[in-house]
């Protein structure tokens, strides 16, 4: 594969572009960023990611979600410079992605991550630590705090070839964060961990969002997303299809809603609710669940009316993984749709 | 800074690596062969000792080229090891200097101490002053080497360890022949004429730093031989690492 970096719509290497105003309170700030990607011999065009839009705020964790081959990995390698856009703009911190300096305040973590064999976890620090502008003492310093951070602190001489797949997870985690940047960007940063590391890896994001880092990462374990999350972002084929907190997304969502009564509520259920009101007893409390939300004031005003203790409303609303799915079949439907 | 960091990373590689340790064995094992051969030589060991140890420094050097310089960087895009190190606030050009950097010093050092098992031998046969001519001779070939391993980056940035090795291993050979090449174009209609003459220049002028047969005699070079050498050797390096930068700067690591 080429890319269509050398096409007319090519990244500009002069003019830089200027952050837009405002930009200070963008951690990262994306504009119709896309990559394209052309068969030297078939020419055949491959999208990698369709005009993105996206504006992750300072010190917010973001997650993104989406299929294989939704464009994740590729949005994060192109504001990582690891791969080069075809067009659109991009900023870290106000500085375009091209230049050098907009990634000195960026810890990156990869998917899978590979580190040289022959150099210890503690070598391996040291060197990311001074890569990332750390003096050479600080980033010893550094080196030994975050191996203990990551639990990793007992045998900082061992060479990373007899490292298990979790342990280089976690030195990468390590890496990633041995500079103490403000913004971090983890491309699949559970992969890998037993339940024992993610539990770690969830602990080490919160921190993060503590002290004010600013997250982005991309991940398939929902519940992982929906823990640690501010906003999340569903990327398919290449395109930001919706964004926002967890109770944006899941709006206009509410299949049901639980009306829960202590002890048992005697009364005669009005004909005209039918099978939008059902009810069912639990222990000592009675709840009605109410399948039609536009119902809803009726059945309290019910209630009230037979002095019905009501205890708690609560409405069921779809969970990310069905929004997710939800809005991934609805893509693929028309995508067929479009094809045909 | 970061170009220092990348370059020990890569001496560190190089040195904890079996190659050199081998390569090194191995020339101390030409350097005992020699002296097997000598009696051999009908008067003519001292040239034999200095002509073969000197050939043997070179080709041993071309060996860690062509089994590590190769891949350098290729070894980092197929292993992803690279994602770590240009995901940070260090430049594409930066990481290619750091990189030739870190092998020319490994090969520095390879020749150094192969150098030094050299003059000890020739100390011990009596023929301590040989040792400024050989000294001589040593700063050349690693020279040279360094030039070389310049063209091993430039094509390791480009493509895969195996045709890598195969351009880097052309270049050396072309560059030896690079006198016969340009005497070869005088006899040549104007036509091929300019295009062998183009070849030729822009091929490494490597005779430059062969000073075997004056060493293998105890004669030094002249001072502007070596500043000429060096500065043409800085000079091609320099053009050689431009143009690997120019083509590695637009490259994707999918």
């Amino acid at each position: 594969m080429q890319d269509l970096s050398a096409s007319n719509d090519r990244w500009p290497t002069r003019d830089l572009p200027v952050a837009p105003a405002g930009e200070g309170a963008s951690a990262i700030r994306v504009e119709k960023l896309s990559k394209h990607y052309v068969h030297p011999w078939t020419q055949r065009r491959t999208v990698g990611l369709d005009g993105l839009d996206l504006e992750v705020r300072a010190g917010e964790v973001i997650g993104l979600l989406g299929p294989n081959g939704a464009g994740k990995t590729t949005t994060l390698k192109l504001l990582t410079g690891l791969i080069k856009p075809t067009s659109g703009r991009a900023w870290l911190f106000g500085t375009p992605i091209e230049e050098t300096r907009s990634r000195r305040r960026l810890g990156f973590l990869p998917e899978q991550p590979y580190f040289y064999d022959y150099l210890s976890g503690r070598e391996y620090l040291e060197l990311a630590g001074g890569l990332s502008g750390l003096s050479g003492a600080e980033a010893s310093r550094r080196a030994l705090h975050w191996l203990g951070r990551v639990g990793l602190g007992d045998r900082p001489a061992l060479r990373l070839r007899k490292y298990s797949k979790g342990m280089l997870q976690r030195l990468g985690l390590a890496a990633a964060l041995v500079h103490e940047p403000d913004l971090l960007i983890l491309d699949e940063p559970m992969s890998g961990l037993d339940p024992f590391g993610r539990r770690d890896v969830r602990a080490l994001i919160q921190e993060q969002r503590a002290r004010g880092t600013t997250v982005l990462f991309s991940s398939h374990i929902i519940p992982d997303v929906e823990a640690l999350c501010d906003r999340v972002a569903i990327v398919l084929h290449g395109r930001l299809h919706r964004v926002g907190t967890l109770s944006e997304l899941a709006r206009g969502s509410v299949s049901a809603v639980t009306v829960c009564c202590g002890g048992a509520a005697i009364f005669e259920r009005p004909p005209s609710w039918g099978d939008r009101v059902t009810r069912r007893e639990s222990g000592e409390a009675t709840e009605f669940v109410v399948h039609d939300p536009a119902l809803l004031d009726q059945v309290l005003e019910v209630l009230v009316r037979h002095r019905a203790s009501v205890q708690s409303v609560t409405p069921e609303r779809a969970s990310l993984e069905s929004l997710f799915l939800a809005a991934a079949e609805t893509e693929r439907a028309g995508a067929i749709g479009r094809t045909a | 800074m970061n170009a220092a960091l990348v370059a020990h990373n890569t001496f560190r590689e190089a040195m904890r690596d079996r190659l050199v340790a081998g390569v090194l064995g191995g020339g101390f094992v030409i350097l005992a062969a020699t002296q097997i051969l000598t009696p051999l030589a009908m008067g003519e060991g001292m040239r034999l000792t200095v002509d073969l140890g000197l050939t043997g420094i070179t080709l041993l050097g071309l060996l860690v080229i062509l089994l590590a310089g190769t891949s350098l960087v290729a070894k980092e895009i197929e292993r992803r090891t690279i994602y770590n190190l240009l995901s940070r606030p260090i430049a594409r050009p930066v990481y290619l200097i750091g990189k030739w950097a870190g092998l020319t010093a490994t090969l520095w050092t390879t020749v150094a101490l192969l150098g030094a098992g050299l003059g000890a031998v020739l100390v011990a046969r009596g023929a301590a002053n040989h040792l400024p001519s050989l000294a001589q001779a040593l700063v050349l070939a690693g020279l040279e080497l360094s030039i070389v391993t310049a063209l091993a980056v430039l094509f390791s940035a480009l493509s895969t360890p195996v045709l890598s090795a195969l351009y880097t291993l052309g270049a050396f050979v072309a560059g030896q022949w690079s006198d016969d090449l340009r005497h070869f174009a005088l006899k040549l209609e104007p036509a091929p004429r300019v295009a062998v003459e183009v070849v030729a220049q822009l091929v490494p002028n490597l005779p430059l730093f062969n000073m075997r047969a004056l060493a293998a005699d105890g004669d030094p070079t002249t001072v502007l031989h070596l500043g000429l050498a060096a500065a043409y050797a800085l000079l091609y390096v320099t053009c050689v690492l431009a143009l690997a930068s120019a083509a590695f700067e637009s490259r994707d690591f999918k």
